[in-house]
This record gives structure tokens, sequence and C-alpha cells, in this order.
């Protein structure tokens, strides 16, 4: 990195006569930015090496016979520099280098996706002749070529700056993308036969300086400044990217990182850059009613009312499930719909698989807690990666890891069956487990290292202050799991940072929407905690329910065995469910079902009645990142119609003769804030036995890759193209066990079915078998097993 | 021909050679040079793998110098010094009649596969001037009809040898030599003749001597 280093050793420096102290190592370029003087550049950027690559920056060092470039050199004491604001020298090399970057430059801005917000073309304007003095021919290449699906390249373009080139190598840890051939000739490209295969590959085009990498997808589509910008969160997972949402004519055009130095600093990954389409697509854009088992469309007062009368007959066997996709704004009017209206505890964000456990121990050790922050993990000891790929799982935290691994050796170590191609990018250690077996390993941790590899060492390091447990939402699949990592906690001190996978779980679980869990970290079976909440709510704290209602799980074996009379359900999709089948069926065993979702899905071909909300882009919110941390965005549409889930929420509350107040995106996260933190006794641990060890097997070891078959990244086949090849992954020992090499095509069975695919062989543990959770041809939910459990693996395709 | 699994012992054996396992690249590409009389999209497959780095890493380095073709060189390599000083005494003339004999221009290869021309850089032989390298062997102080002479002769088959003595074999056996230096062919020819070595008496008669740093004018 090149921002000003951390030291308290000034150094006293001149730079166009004006007198400065810096910081020890502080670079020219960035002490001339402290004064306001911006020296052109093409390759410098403050997250990257210095590389002086593009010579743009040349200035005047006194007593240094020829221009120096300010992005390379590092400020000495007493140190006097003349940018081109003073001195006729630096101005004249710039304009000289300017010159000849315009050499090969196409004057094709008029048609360049580039113009308009173009580095080169600007600085072309302050640094650059007005008549170009070359008359020869320019170079010229086929063009464009594709560097992968997203990313197209327009070689003649290029300036050689380097920058994504040196991002692929230093930020992404994917030098996929080089700098090939040499002299006149130099360009950027990829090997013959492979794609620039990274998921943070859409970075390159918004740091490229002119208009060599265009995205596919945006390119021809727009003028910079016709562009509508606002700043947003991204809603594909708990990272907590800072995007800038580019719009026109009420359409997202594009997506791009927006800096925020404590959370994405400048970067995102693909999916947050690209995956949008689906904002547009099926929606739902008038409340509907089942008629003879027909939806159809219906006004809203018709609609709330038949929403109303059938949740009202249900009262007191009712139930709300949302998505993790909310913002927290949105879960909060859940919770207080679920607690106030139909006054029921029985209410659950986790549309995923989930364990009555771990809602325990988010209760306890995660829910009002601050947590590690990205920070946190720069100065950490050690932190350890728990049932958390953060590659796929978290990139940006992939990217934090990395940094702090490259930067100081951070030792991160993944207790995990498989070390992931993002663990080699961190040059993170492997401590290798049977899958399912992270309990019993968590709990040897805790008491010294027992027989984990490299135990004590690791065992020791959670001991130091600052030492992180990462923990993935993937912890519930492991009995006893959650109660372990709050032991190993509660044993070393080390502080657990909960990243589960999608944007609003974090939000919700503040606001309140598990059952047991009241806004803010309260629990609910504490009469302090329920008198709070009534107060700030106006109700009777007698009518707020005082037991702890029934979980995620329990509310679908409820309603899928008839026992349930109404629910409520926002923004989830039964595919993503822990069992799909028992979802759908207790959509369709509820009595009545209230469907609150901005497209259709399998959850509105089963309800009652569906009422459309906002997509993102239509309403203003909060996302709660993986460390806590809140993202509130602006809503990009202004005048869209679509109403925010609170606010529908609110109206049907009112036509039931209740109120959740007026379920506006502001009154809503006041109302929140009002409560503040919970200063009261917490909810204790759950201290759940870990589970005996599995026989059998190869046993299953899976998570969702970051691209793959999921709702949000539809309609977007640029993004797709990127996705990773599906394979199983094997040991070689179990491979051979199996009678099968690598590159052959296996089956894996389950109870409920199979799927195959060709096999890897991979750092795995023997008798495990990798599979991506939800690729296009992969998806485990049809095989009817739980990770951690047996799979029949045989050699050929089904 | 593709590369066997004892061209990727040979590539594990030249990684040996080094500290830092990527130095190994440069002879191990022209390893699968000796083999394939350039340097293919599998060749950099396996490079990258013996290496673990990514084959983009290794087309950067196999594209970036001159030495490596893209295209198979054929039986002889045969290079022609056109910098200037060579140029100007003589190189021009011989890369012209070269060219002209063959049929081919710079960095082309006859279609009978037995010769590649190419313009080369300096190669530090200029006491020589103008050279020209069958194979990477000096062919010293050429004109057209002696570079032709050695062409001929290399088309009928017949032994050439270097004017500083080696016996010219061909590209892929150079190569072979680039990729394992160790094959007791270094000795072969004089190390340094009198006329490279007569500015250095001259300056030994004379007493003359580099001006130390910080000295000069």
């Amino acid at each position: 990195m090149t921002l000003a280093p951390e030291t308290s050793d000034l150094i006293n420096v001149e730079i166009d006569g004006v007198e400065m102290n810096v910081p020890k190592g502080t670079l020219i370029i960035r002490a001339a930015e402290l004064i306001g003087t911006e020296v052109p550049r093409f390759c410098d950027h403050p997250l990257l090496a210095p590389v002086a690559a593009c010579r743009m920056c040349l200035v005047e060092i006194e007593g240094n016979p020829k221009p120096q470039p300010a992005c390379a050199i590092e400020l000495t004491p007493g140190m006097k520099v003349r940018t081109q604001r003073s001195s006729e020298v630096a101005e004249k090399a710039q304009q000289g280098v300017m010159e000849f970057l315009l050499a090969n430059h196409p004057l094709d801005c008029p048609v360049c996706d580039k113009g308009g917000e173009c580095p080169l073309q600007n600085q072309a304007m302050s640094a650059g002749r007005a008549e170009s003095r070359h008359d020869i021919p320019k170079r010229i290449f086929d063009k464009p070529v594709p560097i992968n699906t997203e990313i197209l390249l327009d070689r003649e373009r290029c300036v050689s700056c380097a920058r994504c080139t040196r991002f692929a190598d230093q930020i992404a840890g994917d030098p996929k993308l080089e700098l090939l051939e040499r002299g006149a000739k130099q360009q950027v490209g990829v090997a013959n036969d492979e794609p620039f295969d990274s998921y943070f590959s859409g970075n390159t085009i918004q740091i490229c300086p002119v208009g060599a990498l265009t995205s596919s997808s945006y390119r021809f589509r727009a003028r910079p400044f016709d562009l509508v910008s606002t700043p947003t969160t991204c809603e594909h997972c708990a990272s907590g990217c800072s995007l800038r949402t580019d719009a026109r004519r009420g359409e997202v055009t594009r997506r791009l990182a927006w800096h925020d130095a404590d959370v994405n600093e400048d970067w995102n990954c693909d999916k947050g850059r690209f995956a949008f389409t689906y904002l547009s697509q099926d929606r739902i854009n008038s409340p509907m009613i089942r008629e003879n088992g027909e939806l159809r469309v219906a006004s809203w007062p018709e609609a709330l009312d038949v929403a109303a009368r059938g949740l009202r007959s249900a009262q007191g066997s009712t139930a709300v499930l949302t998505g993790g996709r909310l913002t927290m704004e949105d879960a909060y009017a859940y919770a207080k719909f679920a607690r106030v209206v139909l006054g029921t505890d029985d209410i659950d964000f986790r549309a995923r698989r989930s364990s009555s456990e771990e809602a325990a121990f988010l209760r306890a050790s995660i829910a009002g807690d601050c947590g590690p922050t990205y920070a946190d993990l720069d100065k950490a000891p050690i932190v350890l990666l728990v049932a958390f790929e953060p590659e796929d799982e978290s990139p940006i935290v992939l990217l934090r890891l990395r940094a702090a691994s490259l930067r100081r050796g951070l030792r991160v170590v993944a207790l995990s069956p498989i070390a992931s191609r993002g663990l080699e990018k961190i040059a993170g250690e492997w401590a290798p487990i049977a899958p399912g077996a992270d309990a019993g390993a968590l709990h040897a941790l805790a008491q010294g290292g027992g027989d984990v590899p490299n135990g004590a060492s690791i065992a020791e390091a959670l001991r130091q202050p600052g030492a992180v447990i990462l923990v993935g939402e993937r912890i519930a699949d492991v009995s006893g799991g959650p109660s372990a990592v709050a032991a190993l906690a509660a044993a070393t001190g080390a502080r657990i940072g909960w990243v589960p996978r999608r944007a609003g779980e974090r939000g919700a679980l503040e606001a309140g929407a598990l059952s047991g869990l009241l806004p803010g970290g309260r629990p609910l079976d504490d009469v302090h905690a329920r008198a709070q909440l009534a107060q700030v709510w106006g109700v009777d704290a007698a009518d707020l329910p005082t037991s702890v209602g029934r979980d995620g799980a329990s509310i679908v074996s409820a309603a899928a065995a008839g026992g349930l009379g109404a629910l409520v359900v926002g923004g989830l999709e039964p595919r993503d469910a822990a069992q799909p089948a028992a979802m759908r069926r207790a959509l369709d065993n509820a009595g009545f079902v209230v469907s609150l979702e901005t497209r259709r899905t399998e959850v509105t071909d089963r309800a009652d009645v569906v009422l459309p909300v906002a997509v993102v882009t239509e309403k203003s919110g909060t996302f709660v990142d993986w460390e806590g941390r809140r993202r509130p965005f602006a809503r990009v549409f202004g005048d869209a119609l679509m109403m925010s889930d609170g606010r529908v929420l609110a109206m049907l509350a009112d036509v039931m003769d209740s109120s959740i107040g007026r379920g506006d995106v502001k009154s809503l996260r006041n109302e929140l804030d009002s409560l503040g933190p919970w200063t009261g006794a917490r909810a204790v641990a759950p201290s759940d036995s870990a589970a005996a060890e599995q026989t059998g097997g190869p046993l299953l070891v899976t998570w969702r890759l970051l691209l793959d078959d999921a709702a949000l990244q539809e309609g977007e086949p640029n993004l797709a193209g990127t996705r990773r090849r599906t394979v199983a992954v094997v040991s070689a020992a179990t491979a051979a066990s199996l009678g099968v090499a690598a590159g052959q095509r296996v089956t894996v069975t389950g109870p409920a079915g199979s799927v195959s695919m060709p096999v890897e062989i991979g750092s795995i543990v023997d008798n495990a078998v990798w599979l991506p959770s939800n690729a296009s041809d992969c998806a485990i939910a049809s095989l009817g097993v739980a990770p951690g459990q047996p799979v029949r693996v045989s050699g050929g395709a089904a | 021909m593709t590369l066997g699994p004892e061209i990727r012992a040979e590539m594990e054996q030249i990684k040996q050679r080094y500290p830092d396992p990527r130095s190994a690249l440069l002879p191990m590409l022209h390893l699968v040079q000796s083999v394939q009389s350039e340097v293919t999209t599998e060749g950099m497959a396996l490079c990258a793998d013996v290496l673990s780095i990514t084959p983009a890493e290794v087309a950067a380095v196999a594209t970036f110098y001159t030495m490596y073709k893209r295209r198979p060189v054929g039986k002889h390599h045969i290079g022609v010094c056109t910098n200037t000083l060579c140029g100007l005494l003589g190189g021009d003339a011989v890369y012209a009649a070269l060219s002209e004999r063959l049929g081919v221009g710079h960095d082309e290869s006859t279609p009978d596969g037995k010769f590649w021309l190419e313009r080369i850089e300096c190669q530090a032989a200029c006491t020589h001037a103008p050279v020209m390298t069958v194979d990477w062997e000096f062919m010293d102080q050429q004109t057209p009809a002696s570079a032709i002479d050695v062409i001929d002769q290399l088309a009928r088959g017949e032994e050439v040898r270097s004017t500083r003595g080696p016996v010219i074999r061909n590209f892929t056996a150079t190569e072979r030599t680039l990729a394992f230096p160790d094959d007791g062919l270094a000795g072969e020819g004089p190390v340094a003749d009198e006329l490279m070595l007569a500015g250095l008496r001259v300056a030994q008669e004379r007493g003359m001597s580099a001006p130390t740093a910080g000295q000069g004018n």
C-alpha cells in the first residue's frame, strides 16, 4: 500500500515552495495531494505498490539531474520538490510523456465507454497539446478481445500502466492477467486458453485509467454524464461493500465499488458489481389474491383486507418466515409485526440451513454485540476460520485477510476438511478435520490443542489479545458446533466474528427477527427487556409473547403437518431451505399464506395473498455487515411506486386494527435507535455436546460458491460465464479407494437423488467429498443429505 | 511431439537448481523448445504447473524474450546482427542476401522447415562484425557470399563448423544445451581471441584504467 505510512516520525520537506511535515516514507505524489496539488498520473493507485510505469507524474527534485516519478519516490528530509505548478521542467516533462502516450492512443473518445470520466482524456486536456504532431499511422490491434466473459479489452487504448495486472497479482491474488510481449507490441493479455478467472475481475475495469478494459454488459450503453449516481450498499453478502449505483432512464446501468477505507477500501467482487439484472426481472407490480386456486390481480385495499381477515382468523396459530436479504428496518418491521400484531414469537430470518443451537448461539454471543471489525483483522495475531470459506462466502473478508497476510504475515488458520483456493491465496494454514468434526476440534483447541494439527500453537495464539475467530453460517450444520465456538472464545478470550452469507442476516438479528430475541439483542424471556419494548411500542407488556417461540425448522415442520393457521413470508426461496421439499409442503399445508415479494417465486406460487414490495433500488434502508456495522443506503429511483416491506406491514397492521407505526424507513430506524443497546443479562450460550463421529462415507463437504445458480444472479450471462467449473473434490487416497481418476465423471448419490460431475484430486481429508452447493448442474438440496453425512460416490455418470 | 513425463521430470530437475523455483522458468522454456522447436501452449501450461504459477505469468515471460518462439523454428536458426556496427560493416547486406536466398523475412521460416531467419540484436561480438549466428553459434566476419555458402552447406547436410570451432548441430540441440548448460560443451572454441583482447592490451601498455565512482568529469 502506498498510503501515508503509520508512523509518528515526521520529516520536513518542501513542495512547490510550501514547507510541510510528512510521515517518513510518504511518496511525493501523496504529499502533493495534501497541499491540493494533483500531479497527473495513470499507473499510481494508493492501494497498489508503486511501479512508475506510465511516467506521467514526473516532477523536479532539487539536486536531481533528471525529472523523477512522484508516484515512486519517497520524500527524504529536506527534499525540495517542484511539480508542474512551479517547475517548467516538470511541466515540459509531463507534456512530453503525454505526447508519447497519445502517439498510439486512438481518437475514439466519442465512442469509448470511458469518455467523460477518463483520466487520459482529462489529463490530455490539462497536460497535453491541442493538436497532435503525429502524422504517422497509429498502432492497431484486433478488437475487442474478451479477457473473460465480463471484460473486453481494446489493446490500442492501453497505456501500459499495469494497474490491472498489479491488481490481479497484488490484491485479488489471481495473477492471470499479465503484460505480454515487449516494446511497441506490449499489451495486456491472458494465457492462450485461460481466461482471467477471478471473483474480483471487474475492479480492473474501474481502475483502468483509459478505456482499454470495458464491461461486456455496460459497453456502449450509456455516457457517464447521462447517469444518475447514488451511493448504495451491496445487497449480495455480509461484506458490506459501499457501491455507487448508476442509473439511466429508470434502469440500473452499472454498479461500481465505492471508496470506504474501513470496509471495502476501493474494491468489490464481481457478484456485487454485475449481478443487478434481477432487480427488474419477473417483478410483481400489483397485489394479488388467490381465487379458485388461481392468483388474480387485486387492489391494495382488497388484498390487504383479504390478508387481514386470513391472519386474524388464524390468530394464535401464526408464524413469520423472512429471508436473509431484508434491510434492518424491514426486518425490524417483521419482528414488531409478529410480536405486536400477530402476538407470536414464532419468527425466524434464517431461510437456509439452520439449527436451534445456532439460534441460541446467535442470541447469546452475536446479537447486540460489537464484534471484531475489518481493522481488527488487520491487527489480529491470528484469525481462525471455522465453517467459513472467505472467498466464496464473504469476498471482501478474503481481500482483507490477504492484504494482512502479505503485509505482515497474518496467521490465518482454516479448521476445515478441505484447503480451499481462497486459503491458498491468503497463505493460510490448513488444520484438517473430518467433515462435521468441528465441535470436537474446537473443544480440543479450548483445552490447549489436543490432536488438532498444530493445535498447541493455534490454541496459544488464540489466547493472545486481538485474536479473532471467524465463524460462518455453516456452523449450524455441525451439531455442538456453535456451542464449541462460544466455549473456545470463552476459554481463550478470542473474539467471535459471525460471517453469514446474506446481507440482511446480521441486521435481522439486531432487529429481533428471531424467536426468543427482541430488537437490540434483548432476550424475550427477560421481563425488563419486554417492558422496554412495550414502552417504545406503546403496547401493554402483558400482550407481548412471554415464552420463546418456535424457530424456522419447527415452524416449517408444524406447517407442513398442517398445524399452522397462517404464515407471513417475506423474501425467501424454498430451494435455499434445509429441506426444500418440507418448505414447499409447509407453504402448501399452512392454513393461509401471505407473501411479501418482489418477484414471482415458489412462495408466491403457493400464497393466498401476494403483496408486492420494493427491491433495494426502490427504497432506502440499512444493511448491517458481518462486523455489526450499519451500512445505510439511499434510494436509487426516487419516483418508484413500490413500497418497502415495512410500509406494507404497517398498512396491513392498520387494516388489522393494530399498529406498528408508519413503517417508513426513518421512523423504523429511529424507533430501533431509541431502544438503545441492551445492558441487561445476556442469554447463556448453548452448551450442546459434540455429535458422535459419522461413520460410512465418503462424508459430504459443501458450500455455496460465490457465483452459482442463485436467484439474485439471474439474467446476467456474462457474470455466469465466470462461474467456476463444477467438480467434485476428493483426496488421492479416496479417489483410489473409489477407483476413479482425476477428470473422470463421478456420480454422488444421497437418499433423495444424485448429481454427477467430473472429479478433481485436491487437498481434502480422506473419506470426504466436496461439492458446490448450488451450481446449475449440482443442486445439493436434491440429494436429501445434510453436510457431514455420508453419500455414495461411484465412477461414471448417473 | 508432446511433452512426456520425462520432460516434466527434467523440469523438476532444473527447478532444483534455484533457491526460488520461478527462476527456473527461463531454462525450462528452452527445454520446451528443445523438444517442440517452439514454446507451445502445452509447454507453457506444463511450466506453470511445475512451478505453481499461472500460465499467464509464464506467457508474460515467454512473450517478452525474443529467444522464445511461438512458431516452430525448424532445423536451423539463422541470426544476422543488424545493429549499428554489424549493419554498417555488412550485416544489412548479409541479411538481404540470406532473405533473398531463403525467400523469407524476419522471424520467418522456410516452408521446408530447414531455416528460420531473424535480424538479431547485438551479440557482443562487434570486434568480428558483421556476425551471423547459426543455432546461436558464432559465424564471424561474414559476407553475403560466405553466409550463403554456410546455408548451402547446411542444406546439403554437410558438416559446418562455427568460425570459432564448434560443430553446428541444430536448433533443438542448442536449446537443450541452454536448458542443461552442464553438457561439457561450454569449453568448445576459444574464450577470447586476439581481436577481442586488442583493446585491453593497448590499455595495459599505456597504463589506462577506468575512472572510479565519483571521479567522473
